[in-house]
Order: structure tokens, then C-alpha cells, then sequence
């Protein structure tokens, strides 16, 4: 009699312990898998986070491997402040680059933009922005506008004159019409994003200024013209 | 004696076992009733999380890995005055490209979407909503303003940055933000504060009955883009 109590007690203590566990790895899985986002999404919308995850995932893990690649080489060349130099240089071609301080090339879109004279509105400040921003988001790599270059802090603005005039500026520079937009990167998604559907080029076409797109395997685009400093970033 | 505390903790047990397990078929309730069980469907989920986690520690991972790069340039620069203005160089061009943390003075500007339940007299209902192309238009006159880094929403503004709509949100920097959104800029706090001038882009947002903030500070810090700028199409010429 004892002994069957005793039994009892610790199997009744061993499946107390399995339910106990069973609940907080359900408790940890709940919490990791973000039931409000992920697991209301249907098939279409789980493949597009899915893809869009991996790519990521593969972006970050490239650039990764670059800077592993750049630790072990300052790591490994020690003997001679050229080879070090060389290597500090190689790292600021890339900055340049991404700057904006390097003249720059590939294949990409010209696009010209004029006013038709009795078309009302004018081409405005608030067009080439939001041009330029449909470009970035298509994966523009380097855009000028008549030959400005847009870099971080560009700023696109209108100047406005007496009577409704006004022109435009471009990185305080004043640029007037004919609009030339070069835009380096994969043609086709540079031109899908200003053309196609709420494209702001394809608007201005509509209501009828001249609206011109040439693709071309070998834009070239001019370095920023200024100084770029800084005050206030620390 | 002895049975008597052996039921007790048994009964406690049981309790507090019976009680996890409610709650936990009710949060799987209230969660979602429309969970698929298709197969097809929890395969993508867990991929989706796989992934997820992958990026997460390769993040971590780069974190690191971009701190020791740092810390070896700082090594091999620390006896050469030419390659220490390299180094310097790298540096500052990585705090302008919004590859690395940055802080500063300047002003904090907030937009949210008009939350009043009654208005009367609007005709455009979207007007009371902070648009893509609101944002857009605020980051461009803080950089007439001579901002030198600004984000959204914790989002750094890079070269390649592009504000979007998808839906009823905005993208920027391809993730998801909405309302309220804290616009962070660093530079001179009196220049960039010009933003609320009369017929400035705030006063517009104002008449429209978006809520607007602004506000001066003497240190802001503004977070380094979590992404990667990598060029494959434009070479130097």
C-alpha cells in the first residue's frame, strides 16, 4: 500500500513537471513568433516578407563579409605604413563614392522635362522632388539635375518672384527649364517608377508638358561642385 | 496529516496548471480565429522566421565586426599623422553618409494625424493625415535649412533614402512607419527652426489640422542606417 502511494506521488510529480515544461516552451513560442504580424498573413504576403527578409538577410550578410575581409587585412599588413595607407585609401574611394564627390557612371535614364507654354502648372521644385525620391526608391545610385548632383543633403526648392513667377533651386544653385534628370541604375525600374502608375514624370505628361525618357547603357554624372562640411554632427 | 498536505499541494498544483493552460487557449483565441492550418502557409511562417533570426545575428555580428574595424584602423593610425587624417576622414564621411551614429544640436518636429473625432466643416478628410509626401517635404526644407543628419522615426536619411506610401503607411528606407512621426534633425537649432515660419511647410500642415510640435534641443542623437549602401551599377569614372 505504502509503496503504491509512492508511486503514484512521483508520477503524478513527473507529469506535473512534463505539463509545467510543455507550458513554457509554448509560453517562449508565442512570444517569438509575433502572432499579430505573422501569423494573420495569408500565402502572398508570407512569400513578399519572406523574399524581402532574404534579401536582408543577403545584403547585411555581404557586407558582412566585406568588413570581416577588411579587419584581417589591416590585421595582417603591418610591415609598412604604404600598405596600410592603400588600404585606408581603398576605404575612402568607397565613401567618396557614395558622397557624391566622384564623377560616376553605368547605365541608366536621361529624362527631360520642359514646360509647354500654356500648360498650367509650371514643372515646380516640388515635381523634380518628388521625381528624384520615386528614382531613389526604384535604386537610383546617382542622380543630377542639370547637372547638380544629388547628394544627402540636397534640397530641391521654389523661389518665388513677384506675380506667381518662380524658379528653381538645386542645392542653392539656380536651375531653369529644360529639367535634365540623369539617374544611374537598372533602366527598366527607373523608368517603371516615374512612368508607370502615380509616376510624377507620367503626370506631367497628362496634363501636358513635354516629357522625354532616353535609356542609355553609359550615363555619366557629375561629381557635387561644393565643399562638404560639417558644424554640428558630432 | 501527511494526506492531508499532499492533496493541498496537489490541489495547488492542479490550479495553477488548469490556470495557465486557460490562459493560454485564450490568448491562442484571441490571437486570431482565422489561423490557417494549411501547411503550405506554416511552412512560409517559419521560413519567414528563420530568416528573421538569421538577419538579426548577422546584425549583431556586423555591429561587432564594424567596432573591431574601427578599433584596427585606430591601431595601425596611431603613429602617422597621414594616416590618421585618413582615418579621420573615413570617419567623418561615415557620420555624413549616416553610417554611424551622430549628435548634435538641432530640433525635433512631431506630426500626427488630426486625432479629434468631431471636425466639421472639412471636405478633404485625407488633409487631416501626414502624408508621404508631407514627410518628403519637411526632410527637404530642413536641408535647405542646413540640417546635416536627420531621421525619421528612428529611420536615418540617407543618399539613398526615398519616402514612400504603401497602403495606409509610409516607407521609409523600406521599412514600415506611421503616425506620429518624430523628425530628428542636427544642425543650427534657430536656422532649422524656421520650419514653423508663416507660409513654411508646418504652417501648411497646420491649416490642413495636422498636429505639429517643434521643439529645440541642445543634443539630439541621431541613429546610423541600418541598412547598406552598396553601388552596383555607378563605377567611378
Amino acid at each position: 500500500m505504502k509503496k503504491e502511494k509512492r508511486v503514484m506521488a512521483i508520477s503524478i510529480g513527473i507529469s506535473c513537471f512534463a505539463l509545467a515544461l510543455v507550458m513554457s516552451m509554448q509560453f517562449k513560442v508565442v512570444r517569438e513568433t509575433d502572432i499579430t504580424s505573422i501569423q494573420s498573413m495569408r500565402e502572398s504576403e508570407l512569400r513578399s516578407e519572406l523574399s524581402q527578409w532574404k534579401s536582408k538577410y543577403d545584403e547585411i550578410d555581404e557586407k558582412y563579409q566585406e568588413v570581416s575581409g577588411k579587419i584581417s587585412e589591416y590585421q595582417s599588413k603591418k610591415e609598412s605604413d604604404n600598405e596600410n595607407s592603400s588600404l585606408l585609401e581603398k576605404e575612402q574611394e568607397q565613401i567618396n563614392l557614395a558622397l557624391g564627390k566622384d564623377d560616376v557612371q553605368g547605365e541608366g535614364i536621361v529624362i527631360t522635362l520642359n514646360n509647354v507654354d500654356d500648360v498650367e502648372p509650371k514643372i515646380n521644385a516640388e515635381d523634380l522632388l518628388v521625381i528624384v525620391n520615386q528614382l531613389k526608391n526604384a535604386g537610383a545610385e546617382a542622380i543630377s539635375i542639370n547637372d547638380e548632383r544629388i547628394i544627402n543633403m540636397s534640397d530641391v526648392v521654389n523661389i518665388n518672384l513677384e506675380e506667381g513667377e518662380f524658379f528653381v533651386k538645386v542645392n542653392g544653385q539656380r536651375k531653369l527649364a529644360p529639367y535634365i534628370i540623369k539617374a544611374i541604375g537598372n533602366q527598366a525600374y527607373l523608368e517603371g517608377a516615374i512612368l508607370g502608375n502615380g509616376g510624377r514624370a507620367d503626370d506631367l505628361q497628362t496634363i501636358g508638358h513635354e516629357v522625354s525618357i532616353q535609356k542609355d547603357r553609359k550615363v555619366e554624372i557629375t561629381k557635387y561642385n561644393g565643399e562638404i562640411t560639417t558644424k554640428y554632427i558630432q | 496529516m501527511n494526506k492531508k498536505v499532499v492533496s493541498i499541494i496537489l490541489g495547488i498544483m492542479c490550479f495553477l496548471l488548469t490556470y495557465g493552460i486557460a490562459i493560454q487557449i485564450k490568448t491562442v483565441n484571441n490571437s486570431n480565429s482565422t489561423i490557417s492550418t494549411n501547411a503550405e502557409e506554416n511552412n512560409l511562417r517559419s521560413e519567414v522566421l528563420k530568416y528573421k533570426e538569421k538577419y538579426d545575428n548577422r546584425y549583431l555580428e556586423l555591429e561587432k565586426a564594424e567596432k573591431t574595424l574601427e578599433k584596427e584602423r585606430e591601431k595601425i593610425t596611431k603613429n602617422n599623422a597621414e594616416l590618421t587624417s585618413l582615418e579621420e576622414n573615413i570617419k567623418n564621411g561615415n557620420k555624413i553618409l549616416g553610417l554611424s551614429e551622430v549628435t548634435g544640436p538641432g530640433i525635433i518636429v512631431r506630426l500626427q494625424d488630426n486625432q479629434s473625432k468631431n471636425i466639421t466643416g472639412i471636405f478633404d478628410l485625407s488633409k487631416l493625415i501626414v502624408h508621404d509626401l508631407d514627410v518628403l517635404s519637411v526632410v527637404n526644407e530642413l536641408k535647405n535649412a542646413g540640417a546635416e543628419a536627420i531621421s525619421v522615426n528612428e529611420q536615418r536619411i540617407v543618399p539613398t533614402t526615398s519616402i514612400t506610401c504603401d497602403g495606409n503607411v509610409v516607407k521609409i528606407n523600406g521599412e514600415k512607419v506611421g503616425t506620429p512621426f518624430e523628425i530628428k534633425a542636427i544642425g543650427l537649432p534657430e536656422q532649422l527652426a524656421a520650419l514653423s515660419r508663416q507660409g513654411g511647410y508646418l504652417s501648411i500642415l497646420e491649416d490642413d489640422r495636422v498636429e505639429t510640435d517643434l521643439k529645440k534641443s541642445n543634443s539630439i542623437t541621431i541613429p546610423k542606417y541600418s541598412g547598406v549602401i552598396d553601388f552596383k551599377y555607378a563605377k567611378k569614372k
